[in-house]
Formats: C-alpha cells, structure tokens, sequence
C-alpha cells in the first residue's frame, strides 16, 4: 500500500466516522424541545432562590414544567408526590435546602411514543453538593425515567419514576 | 516558509496533516470504545479511591473474560457519562447477606482486605440470579443508608477499572 492510499484510508475512515457520529446524533424538532425543556427545568432549579413572594413564584415556574396531575415517585422510603400543586408547595418549601445543591443532567434519551403525543426519557440526574469546610463536592447520582406530554405546543412532564440501577 | 509556519506544520504539511487525522481516529476510537477515563467523586470507594481522583475503566476487559470477585467496575446509569465505579463481592447464583459489617457469600465470611473501617451493617440474605453481581463500595464506615450498593445486571456493567 503506497502513502498516498494510506492516506486516502484513514481520511474515508474518519469521514465514514464522521457520518456515523451525526447519523446517531440526528433528532426530530420535538426530541430536540424535549432536551430543551429539560435543559431549562435544570436551569430553573439551579437558579438563585429569591425570599419570600420570588420563592412562590420560583415554585410556580418549576412547577410549569409539570403536568396538572404529575405524579414524581422517588424510590423506596419515600411516598409518591401527586398532582403540580403538591409539587410546587414542596418545591416552595424545600428551596432555602436546595439552594445549598446544584442539579446536572446528564445522558438524555428521549423515545417518541408512534402515533401519540408523548415521549420516553431516560436520564442521569446529579445533586452536587459542595461541603462550605473543605470546598469538596459530593454526588449523588440517580436514573430517572420520565414520561413527557404535549399539552399544546409544550411538552410538560407527566411521570418521573426513580430507578433503582443497584437493587 | 517563515519560522512560525514552520513550527505549526512542521517541514512537510501534508505529513503533519496526515499524522493529526490519525491521533484523532486513533483518540476518537480509544477513548470512544477501549478507554474511559473517570474521576472519582464521593466517598464510598475510600480508602482505595480518594474522592477527585483520576481512572481509567477498559471496556474491553470483560470481552473475553468475565468479571470476577474483587474486580472494581463502572456502572452504568442512563448512560456513559455518570457511572457507579463499585467492587464485585458476590456472582451469579451466589448468596449474599451482611451480618454485622460483615459479608458472607453462600454461608461462608469474605475476607476484603481493601475494607478498613466497618459500620455494623445488616443486609438481609438476597440470592443473584444467572444475570446479577452484587457490587459495593470499599467504604464501610458510612451507614448503609448514605451508600449505595446492591445487585446489578450484567448489562449495567460498562467495564473494569484498570487503576
């Protein structure tokens, strides 16, 4: 094999690679809403919490992301959280708490339901938590599976289950 | 060609440019399907992982082999980015149970050197299936509450940590 084939090789190589790359990473206009919206209710939980009036209206806007009859079911050890209401009083109640973490997202699969509008998300959600003595972080990582719905042109979140990747 | 262009690409350009696109492949394909480097973040792997320290997990390691007690592996969650890194302390088919801080498999204590300080953890006896290990960390001294351990499936494991 001469240079110039190797050469010739390595660069369709690193096309067909290229091509494979963004054939995986295509998305239809609602996967890419849906990463959206999730992208903004992470950016909305780590936003500084305001007192008093601003933490109702922080919890309203959190609880935007949610359908009117959410249900949230985090696992063993906790009871289920029901309907948007109820999620957002928590979320009022919890933010002086919460503000102390930071929420990151990660690996986010989203699986469109044929012929319905909803979609499957799969995710990885952290609370990092940075300690005020020695600056350290902790993490405490969890999968989330999230059933989405389109009320209108929005997609809200309708079910979140916590999985239990170690059993 | 002046000295600047020289340093940036080298004497021969189309040489350079050749080496650059395969250190890409080659980075691309390592680090995408062999290697995986990870920093560990929290506590539950002390002593024998401090907490912002750097590892590699070789995804590859279990193609011919299958893991084995004592291995440290990445865990999958929803996806390559997060990972539990755990050690294999029980296989498939075997039974598992913590009596006070100490493990037993099929009946019989686990001698785990890497264990320093222990809680008196109780965990009552589970039994895997063909397609289940059960990981846990290193750190025994938090409560059991505060880690997370338990049974996996095979398909969760993403690989072995090499160091």
């Amino acid at each position: 094999m001469t240079r110039r084939h190797a050469l010739r090789s390595v660069l369709v190589l690193a096309l067909a690679a290229l091509a494979w790359w963004a054939w995986r990473s295509r998305e239809t206009d609602d996967e890419r809403a849906i990463r959206a919206r999730i992208e903004a209710l992470r950016n909305e939980i780590n936003a500084s919490t305001p007192d008093g009036l601003g933490t109702l209206a922080h919890a309203a806007q959190i609880g935007s992301y949610f359908t009117e009859d959410v249900t949230i079911e985090l696992g063993e050890g906790t009871s289920a959280i029901h309907t948007r209401d109820t999620l957002m009083g928590i979320a009022a109640r919890l933010q002086p708490r919460t503000a102390a973490f930071r929420l990151e997202v990660d690996d986010v699969s989203v699986d469109m339901v044929p012929g319905a509008p909803a979609a499957d998300v799969l995710l990885t959600a952290s609370f990092v938590r940075r300690s005020l003595s020695t600056g350290e972080e902790s993490r405490d990582a969890r999968e989330y599976s999230l059933v989405c719905q389109k009320e209108g042109n929005t997609w809200r979140i309708a079910r979140v289950t916590a999985i239990d990747t170690l059993r | 060609m002046s000295l600047t262009r020289r340093i940036i690409f080298g004497p021969d350009p189309r040489r350079t440019l050749v080496r650059v696109v395969v250190l890409a492949v080659v980075s691309f394909l390592t680090f995408g399907w062999v290697l995986i480097p990870v920093r560990a973040e929290g506590i539950s792997m002390l002593p024998t992982f401090e907490s912002g320290s750097l590892h590699l997990v070789s995804r590859v390691a279990y193609s011919y082999s299958k893991p084995s007690r004592g291995d440290v592996i990445a865990i999958k969650l929803a996806g390559p980015h997060v990972l539990y890194v755990k050690r294999i302390i029980a296989m498939p088919g075997e039974r598992v149970a913590f009596i006070k801080g100490q493990v037993y498999v099929n009946g019989a204590p686990l001698l785990e050197p890497y264990v320093r300080n222990r809680r008196l953890w109780d965990v009552p006896e589970v039994t895997l299936t063909a397609r289940e290990y059960y990981v846990v960390g290193d750190n025994r001294g938090m409560r059991a509450a505060d880690h997370d351990f338990g049974r996996v499936d095979v398909s969760r494991i993403v690989g072995k940590l090499l160091f």
